[in-house]
C-alpha cells in the first residue's frame, strides 16, 4: 500500500504556504488518498485555529468531505512526501498535469469561490485544465 | 458541375447513409449546443432562425443540435439544451426536419445525456460510478441503479422514435466530450464490478443496448454514434487509443449505421480542438477507424477545417463523411463558395473556441468570425440594401476596420479604407506574426478581407494617416466617417517614472519596427505582453522576464485559451513577477516593486512597455464639425480584442 505523508509533514507543508491557505473559509477541506485502492486519506482542514491536518479512513468521495481531493499514485506520492516542503505545490501541479494524481473537485465553481479557492486552486496549476479545447 | 466541385470531386460525390441518398460528403455535425432556446427544453424563433440558415448550409447531411431525453434533466449539459422526452416539444423539431428536408439534405437528431457533465439544473449528475469530475463546472455524481440504466435506455430509445416521428431521417448518440455514453465505455469512470463495468466487453454493454434499444424503436432509419478514437483520458487512468477502437468493434458489431470519430473530454489535459492543433493532426485516428471498419460509414471532422482537405482524405480512403460544423458556424457560405470555387473568400474558423467558452459561462454561443451567428432572427443583422447610398471613409484597416468597410460595400455603399501602414491587418497582423499557436489563421482573417475587399470595390489608400489636416483637405467628400483606428499603448502612468522614455513599445516590437535585445523585461502580462515575451524567448532565444501588476497574467485572454499562455510560460520557462510594478528603467535594466514593497532588479537590455492601451479618442474631438456622420468602433472605443473588433464593425456596417 503507498504511504501517505507523515501528518507532521503535511501540517509544516501547510505552514509554509499560509497564502495559499489564508483565504479559506472554516471547514475547507482538501484532501489526499492513493489512487486505486484508497484505504486512508489525509486532510488538511481548516479550523478555528488554523489549517488542522487529521488522517481518516477513505470513505468514498462522496463521503470524503472534501472540496477538492487529490489522487496520487505510488510514484507520485512519494515525490510529494519528499517534497512536503516549499516546493509541494510544484510537485502537485506537475504531478496533475502529467497524469500522476488526478484533482477531483467536488464543489462547483462558485462554491469553491465562496470559500476562498482561488490561491489554492491557482496554485494547483488551474490555468490549464479548462472545458472542450 | 459547379467548377469547384470539380476541383473536389470526392466531397462533392452522391453518398448513402442507410436508406438514404446524400447530395455529397459533406455531414454538418451538431456542434454541441447553442444555448439559444428556453430554460425548459423548448426551441425558440431564434433557434428556428440559426437552423434556416445551417439548413441552406449545401451540406449532404444535417445533424441537429443535441436534445436531453429524461424528464428529469439528467442528461441536460447546457443551460439552454433543447428536451425531447416528451410530444410537447415536436412542432419545432418538425419544423426543423422538414427545413433541413427542403432544402435537399438528410436530417439527423441527436440524442445527448451528458452523465458527468448532466444535471445542470439539479444537484446530482448520474454516472456509472462515484467519479467526481477533475473541473469546477459540473454536479456531484450519482452511481446509477440497474433500473435506472435501463430507464435511461428506454428514454433513448423513446427519444429516437420521437425525432423520427418529428420528420427526422436518423437519430445519433454521442459520447464525445466525455457523455454519459463515455462515461460507460471508460475505465476512468465506468468502475462498477456488475455486468456494466469492468472488462472492456461489460463497459460496452451500456453502449450496445443503446444501440440495440434505439434499433429496435426505430429500424428503419439509420443510427450513427459518436465515440472517441482517443479519450485523452488516459494519463487519469482512461481508456487507451486501443481500448477506444474495441469499443468501435462493440458498435459495429451492434449493428450501428455510421461511427463518428472524435477526440477528446473537457476534463482532458491537453487540446484536441484549440487552435493549437494543426489542421489534420487527428486524422490517423480516422484512418484507423476506416481500416479497421471497412464496412462501416466513417465520419470524422475534429480539427479539420478546410474542404480541400476533406476531399483529399476522401480521396485517401480516411473517411467517408466530412464532419463539420464550426467552420460552417464562422462561414454559413463555405460549402457553396467550396462549390463555386471561391474559397478564397471563406472566412476561416480560427479556432479560437469563443464558441465553446461563451457555453460555458452559461451563455448563448457567438463566433469571433460571424457576428450574424446567434442573431439571423434580428432583422438589424441582416445585409439590406442601403436606402441612401453614402459615401463612407474607413479610418483604420485593421479588424473592426475591414469588417465595417466590407459589410457597407455589401448594401451598396461606395467606401474608402485609410490606414497608416503599408498593409491591412492592424495590430492583428503583429498579433499573428508573434503568435506561437497558428500564425496562418490568424493571416487567413486578413487575407479574406483583402479578397473581399478587392472583389467589392473597396478603395484602400495605404500609408495614408488620417489628421484633422488631412480632413479638412478631403471636406464634404464623404457622408460618413468610421473612426477604427485602434489602440496604442498608454504611456501615461508611466510618464513620471525615472527611465520611462527608454521603454520600447509594444506593439512597435511586436511589428517589427524596432528590435528587442537578448535579456528583456515586459512590463503587462496580459495577451500582448505575453505574446510578445513567447515569440521573443521561443524565436529568438531571448532571456524574458514578465512583470504583471495583477495577482495573475492573462487577465485580458479568452477563458479558452487562458491556459494555453500558461502552458508556455512554464515551458518556456518565462519567470513571471505578479503584482508587481516597475519603479525604474536605466540602460542596465527595470527595478520593480512588489505588494509588499520589496524592490527587486532586473537585469536588461531591452524593457518593453505592453501594459494598458490607450484609445484613440482624439480622432473624434479633431474630427467633429467635419463630416456628417462620425462613428466608432472596435478598439478605438475600448481596447478590447478581435472577436469585438470584427463584431462592432459588422452592426456599424449593416446600419450606416
Amino acid at each position: 500500500m503507498s504511504a501517505l505523508p507523515a501528518v507532521a509533514a503535511w501540517r509544516e507543508a501547510a505552514a509554509c504556504h499560509d497564502e495559499l491557505f489564508a483565504a479559506l473559509d472554516p471547514g475547507a477541506r482538501i484532501g489526499l488518498v492513493a489512487r486505486g485502492t484508497p484505504a486512508a486519506m489525509l486532510l488538511w482542514e481548516v479550523g478555528s485555529a488554523g489549517i488542522e491536518v487529521r488522517e481518516a479512513p477513505f470513505p468514498g468521495f462522496s463521503a470524503s468531505g472534501a472540496d477538492v481531493l487529490l489522487a496520487a499514485d505510488a510514484e507520485a506520492l512519494a515525490t510529494i512526501c519528499a517534497a512536503a516542503d516549499k516546493q509541494l505545490f510544484e510537485v502537485l501541479r506537475a504531478g496533475i498535469r502529467s497524469g500522476a494524481v488526478v484533482c477531483y473537485i467536488l464543489r462547483r465553481r462558485c462554491d469553491l469561490e465562496e470559500r476562498g479557492f482561488d490561491e489554492l486552486l491557482d496554485a494547483l496549476g488551474f490555468a490549464f485544465m479548462g472545458a472542450c479545447r | 458541375m459547379k467548377p469547384g466541385e470539380l476541383k473536389l470531386p470526392h466531397l462533392f460525390q452522391p453518398g448513402q447513409l442507410g436508406r438514404f441518398k446524400t447530395r455529397n460528403r459533406i455531414k454538418y455535425g451538431a456542434c454541441c449546443v447553442s444555448n439559444y432556446n428556453t430554460r425548459d427544453g423548448f426551441i425558440t424563433e431564434r433557434e428556428i432562425a440559426r437552423m434556416r440558415v445551417i439548413a441552406r448550409t449545401g451540406c449532404g447531411i444535417i445533424t441537429n443540435q443535441g436534445a436531453y431525453p429524461d424528464p428529469l434533466g439528467e442528461g441536460k449539459a447546457y443551460f439552454r439544451q433543447v428536451a425531447i422526452f416528451d410530444d410537447k416539444f415536436l412542432p419545432q423539431f418538425e419544423r426543423i426536419a422538414a427545413d433541413i428536408r427542403e432544402n435537399g439534405a438528410m436530417s439527423i437528431q441527436q440524442i445527448l445525456h451528458a452523465g458527468r457533465y448532466g444535471g445542470i439544473d439539479l444537484g446530482y449528475c448520474i454516472q456509472p460510478s462515484d467519479v467526481p469530475q477533475t473541473l469546477p463546472h459540473f454536479r456531484p455524481p450519482k452511481v446509477m441503479t440497474k433500473e435506472e440504466i435501463r430507464d435511461c435506455i428506454r428514454q433513448h430509445a423513446e427519444a429516437a422514435d420521437r425525432a423520427i416521428r418529428a420528420g427526422f431521417d436518423g437519430t445519433e448518440i454521442t459520447s464525445f466530450m466525455g457523455y454519459l455514453l463515455a462515461n460507460f465505455n471508460s475505465r476512468f469512470t465506468n468502475q462498477r464490478s456488475d455486468e456494466y463495468g469492468g472488462s472492456i466487453e461489460n463497459r460496452g454493454r451500456f453502449m450496445r443496448e443503446l444501440i440495440d434499444g434505439i434499433k429496435q424503436a426505430t429500424p428503419d432509419n439509420p443510427l450513427v454514434v459518436r465515440l472517441n478514437g482517443a479519450e485523452l483520458m488516459d494519463k487519469w487512468g482512461g481508456n487507451t487509443e486501443d481500448e477506444c477502437f474495441e469499443l468501435m468493434q462493440q458498435a459495429v458489431d451492434a449493428g450501428v449505421d455510421m461511427i463518428s470519430v472524435t477526440v477528446g473530454w473537457q476534463e482532458a489535459p491537453e487540446s484536441s480542438i484549440g487552435r493549437d492543433i494543426p489542421p489534420g493532426y487527428w486524422n490517423y485516428l480516422s484512418e484507423r477507424a476506416k481500416k479497421c471498419f471497412p464496412k462501416t460509414l466513417i465520419t470524422f471532422g475534429n480539427r479539420l477545417p478546410d474542404p480541400r482537405m476533406a476531399d483529399e482524405c476522401l480521396r485517401d480512403g480516411v473517411f467517408d463523411f466530412w464532419e463539420v460544423c464550426r467552420p460552417l458556424l464562422a462561414d454559413p457560405e463555405l460549402i457553396h463558395k467550396a462549390a463555386e470555387d471561391r474559397l478564397d473568400e471563406a472566412r476561416r474558423c480560427i479556432g479560437s473556441l469563443n464558441c465553446l467558452s461563451r457555453l460555458f459561462r452559461d451563455l448563448p454561443y457567438t463566433c469571433t468570425m460571424n457576428p450574424a451567428l446567434g442573431h439571423e432572427v434580428e432583422p438589424e443583422y441582416q445585409v439590406t440594401p442601403a436606402v441612401v447610398k453614402k459615401k463612407i471613409m474607413v479610418i483604420g484597416a485593421g479588424p473592426a476596420g475591414m469588417e465595417c468597410a466590407i459589410t457597407a460595400a455589401k448594401r451598396g455603399h461606395e467606401v474608402t479604407v485609410f490606414d497608416k501602414a503599408a498593409r491591412i491587418g492592424g495590430n492583428l497582423y503583429a498579433y499573428a506574426m508573434n503568435d506561437l499557436a497558428r500564425p496562418d489563421d490568424l493571416l487567413s482573417v486578413i487575407s479574406h478581407y483583402e479578397v473581399v475587399a478587392k472583389k467589392l470595390g473597396i478603395e484602400i489608400r495605404l500609408n495614408t494617416e488620417v489628421r484633422a489636416k488631412f480632413m479638412r483637405s478631403v471636406l464634404h467628400q464623404y457622408d460618413v466617417c468610421v473612426v477604427a483606428a485602434g489602440a496604442r499603448t498608454d504611456r501615461a502612468p508611466y510618464e513620471n517614472m525615472e527611465g520611462a522614455d527608454l521603454m520600447l513599445d509594444a506593439l512597435d516590437v511586436a511589428h517589427g519596427r524596432v528590435a528587442a535585445g537578448k535579456r528583456v523585461v515586459v512590463i503587462g502580462g496580459g495577451k500582448i505582453g505575453l505574446t510578445i515575451a513567447e515569440a521573443l524567448r521561443k524565436n529568438q532565444g531571448a532571456e524574458v522576464t514578465v512583470v504583471e501588476k495583477d495577482k495573475r497574467i492573462a487577465g485580458d485572454v479568452k477563458p479558452s485559451f487562458k491556459w494555453r499562455h500558461a502552458s508556455w510560460v512554464e515551458e518556456l520557462a518565462i519567470p513571471c513577477l505578479t503584482s508587481s510594478r516597475p519603479v525604474r528603467v536605466t540602460r542596465d535594466g527595470v527595478t520593480v516593486r512588489d505588494a509588499k514593497g520589496a524592490e527587486t532588479f532586473l537585469p536588461a537590455d531591452t524593457v518593453i512597455l505592453a501594459a494598458d492601451s490607450k484609445p484613440a479618442h482624439e480622432l473624434f474631438h479633431e474630427f467633429e464639425w467635419m463630416v456628417d456622420e462620425l462613428h466608432g468602433i472596435g478598439d478605438a472605443l475600448i481596447p478590447r480584442g478581435l472577436e469585438q473588433a470584427i463584431q462592432e464593425g459588422f452592426r456599424l456596417g449593416v446600419r450606416l
